[in-house]
């Protein structure tokens, strides 16, 4: 077990999680708030410990046994904590303090779907691959299935468990195919078992892993179950699936498919431009037609996953650079848009009519929103407009102008149904005249994703500067012994 | 015996899994459907070590790891099942129809 302290965040953020959920033993639901807060502190902990990995290469990155830790593995990992310590402040506020029951098992499900989901994208080998999966998967079935109460979110969580176990069982057979190619599990220093040529076995088998990923990413025709166990689960759980889970899959999609199988072996961008193409029209023509937040803002989840798709096609360092920019962004104006939902709806529900007339009730939270989605439809001066564009650059460059063309027609149909929020907002008459209620830990989320959105969408160049530093520094596999 | 064997053993199974997980109205019968998709794999893997790469351990090895973690996956699968079978009395897909749009 050679590197084993690459991993030292991982191994800290589990040992926290199990004392949580011992802890939980002892505390009743109203105290054990505490206890989501020990969770986003040793989240936050552990993201700052990730900048130690940054600034000090020799020491903190290298390769394990099963694993790598990048410059490209960091960024998403620090991706997910953020999202990760950000879905726990947000679970502190929600609804009444009996909706989330044991909060130290909850928290302690967050964290662990956290580590499932750094060990993926540190991932080279199979095993590891479909450990951490498995790890992700079944601790976000219990998430959006945690308010027992509830039907919708029990039904949910159902369905989210059937496709989750149906495309474990599809990915687990591509891995046993691709064994059967390789003769192991490494996915390290593949390219001298494909000089002898791509059998049929390993193609078949790399497609199956693809599915199996893409049921994750929500890729179309994988997505069903995304907008039920968007609308079913807790709404910060809903958050958190909506970013975390995301990157993380199309992290190690990023690794697998463009950097660890050699792309001379195996040519599967023309399939995946056209899963990205039916991913965002897909995503955003059923979004048009959604009369509830929570689920509009789950289709237009499936919409970005298209977009963030894009930079995996063309496969490059431009395209990578493009996407690890989006994903940045993307944490930042998805979470605000469903912490403004959460506000709302922790009182009136999510169906579009309870936001009518939110400009008159809290005008701030209003304006806000508004920022947001007009951040999701890519309008400069946004951050979601920089994002887009490095994408789309990226498409253009590559070749892809069908993609890139359709990528902004798709933008412009989004900018219908993200406004159309809007209009209830600002132009439909308020029910009540009662303010939202916010919470400091919401406010302050609020507060931390509007200012990344603004400032990455005025000041992008040291974002850029940061992903581009990520993108280029994958590990040299074929150097290592 | 020989490897084709195994293959199309496995083969079969995992298109009887796949065919049971997608008609199946039941939320049993589509567990048992995935769950024979998993044995499928696991079959696959021990074939593929006993007889292309007999050296090392690692097909059944990882077989050993898809058997712990499709247990536990289940397992949650069925207290999911529980939670619903509580509130609704039923275990049919088509009557957990909350969620529409």
């Amino acid at each position: 077990m050679d590197g084993l302290r690459l991993l030292l965040p991982e191994l800290g953020l589990s040992v926290m999680a199990l004392l949580l959920m011992a802890c939980d033993l002892f505390f009743d639901a109203r105290r054990g708030k505490v206890l989501m807060g020990f969770g986003f502190v040793a989240a936050g902990v552990a993201l700052g410990s990730l900048g130690l990995a940054y600034n000090a290469p020799d020491t903190y990155q290298g390769l394990g046994t099963l694993w790598a830790v990048d410059p490209l593995g960091l960024y998403f990992k620090a991706i997910i904590l953020a999202a990760t310590v950000f879905a726990l402040m947000l679970s502190v506020d929600y609804k009444s303090p009996d909706a989330i029951r044991h909060p130290g098992s909850f928290t302690a499900l967050v964290l662990l779907s956290a580590v499932g989901q750094m060990f993926l994208v540190s991932a080279t080998d199979l095993l590891l691959i479909f450990l951490s999966l498995e790890l992700v998967s079944i601790s976000s079935f219990v998430l959006v299935g945690y308010e027992r109460r509830d039907l919708k979110s029990s039904e949910g969580a159902m369905k989210y468990f059937l496709f989750g176990a149906f495309s474990s069982a599809i990915l687990v057979y591509g891995i046993s195919l691709m064994y059967a190619a390789l003769g192991g599990t490494s996915l390290i220093d593949i390219a001298p078992a494909m000089d002898r040529g791509v059998s049929t076995s390993f193609v078949v088998g790399c497609v199956m892993l693809a599915v199996g990923f893409g049921f994750k990413v929500s890729m179309a025709p994988f997505h069903f179950w995304v907008a039920d166990a968007y609308e079913g689960a807790p709404t910060p759980v809903t958050a958190y699936l909506s970013i975390a889970p995301k990157a993380a899959a199309l992290a190690v999609m990023l690794r697998v498919f463009t950097h660890l199988i050699p792309h001379t072996s195996l040519d599967l961008q023309g399939i995946f431009a056209f899963m990205a193409f039916l991913t965002m029209t897909v995503g955003n023509l059923t979004a048009l037609f959604q009369t509830n937040v929570k689920r509009l803002l789950a289709y237009s989840s499936i919409a970005q996953a298209g977009y963030l798709l894009i930079g995996f096609v063309t496969g490059d360092t431009i395209g990578r650079e493009g996407l690890l920019m989006y994903a940045m962004v993307y944490v930042f104006m998805n979470l605000g848009a469903f912490t403004v939902a959460m506000a709302v709806g922790n009182e009136d529900g999510y169906e579009l009519e309870a936001f009518d007339g939110l400009a008159r009730r809290s005008l701030g939270l209003a304006l806000l929103m508004a920022f947001f989605l007009l951040s999701l439809a890519g309008i400069p001066p946004m951050a979601g407009f920089i994002g887009k564009f490095a994408l789309f650059a990226a498409a253009v460059k590559g070749g892809y102008w069908f993609l890139a063309v359709t990528a902004v027609l798709n933008s412009v149909v989004s900018v219908y149904y993200y406004m159309s929020v809007v209009y209830h907002m600002f132009f439909k008459a308020p029910r009540t005249l009662e303010p939202a209620r916010t919470d400091v830990l919401m406010t302050g989320t609020l507060a931390v994703a509007a200012v990344g959105v603004l400032v990455i969408g005025l000041y992008p160049e040291p974002f850029l500067a940061a992903a581009k530093l990520s993108a280029d520094m994958l590990p040299a596999v074929s150097s290592h012994p | 015996m020989s490897l084709a064997h195994y293959l199309a053993v496995s083969g079969l199974l995992f298109s009887v899994g796949l065919f049971g997980a997608l008609t199946r109205r039941n939320v049993i019968g589509i567990l048992m459907g995935i769950e024979l998709m998993f044995n499928a794999a696991n079959l696959n893997l021990a074939a593929f070590n006993r007889f292309l790469h007999p050296v090392g351990v690692a097909g059944n090895a990882v077989s050993l790891f898809i058997m712990a973690v499709a247990a536990a996956e289940i397992v949650v699968g069925l207290a999911l099942v529980m939670a619903i079978y509580r509130n609704l009395n039923t275990v049919y897909v088509e009557d957990m129809n909350l969620l529409k749009g």
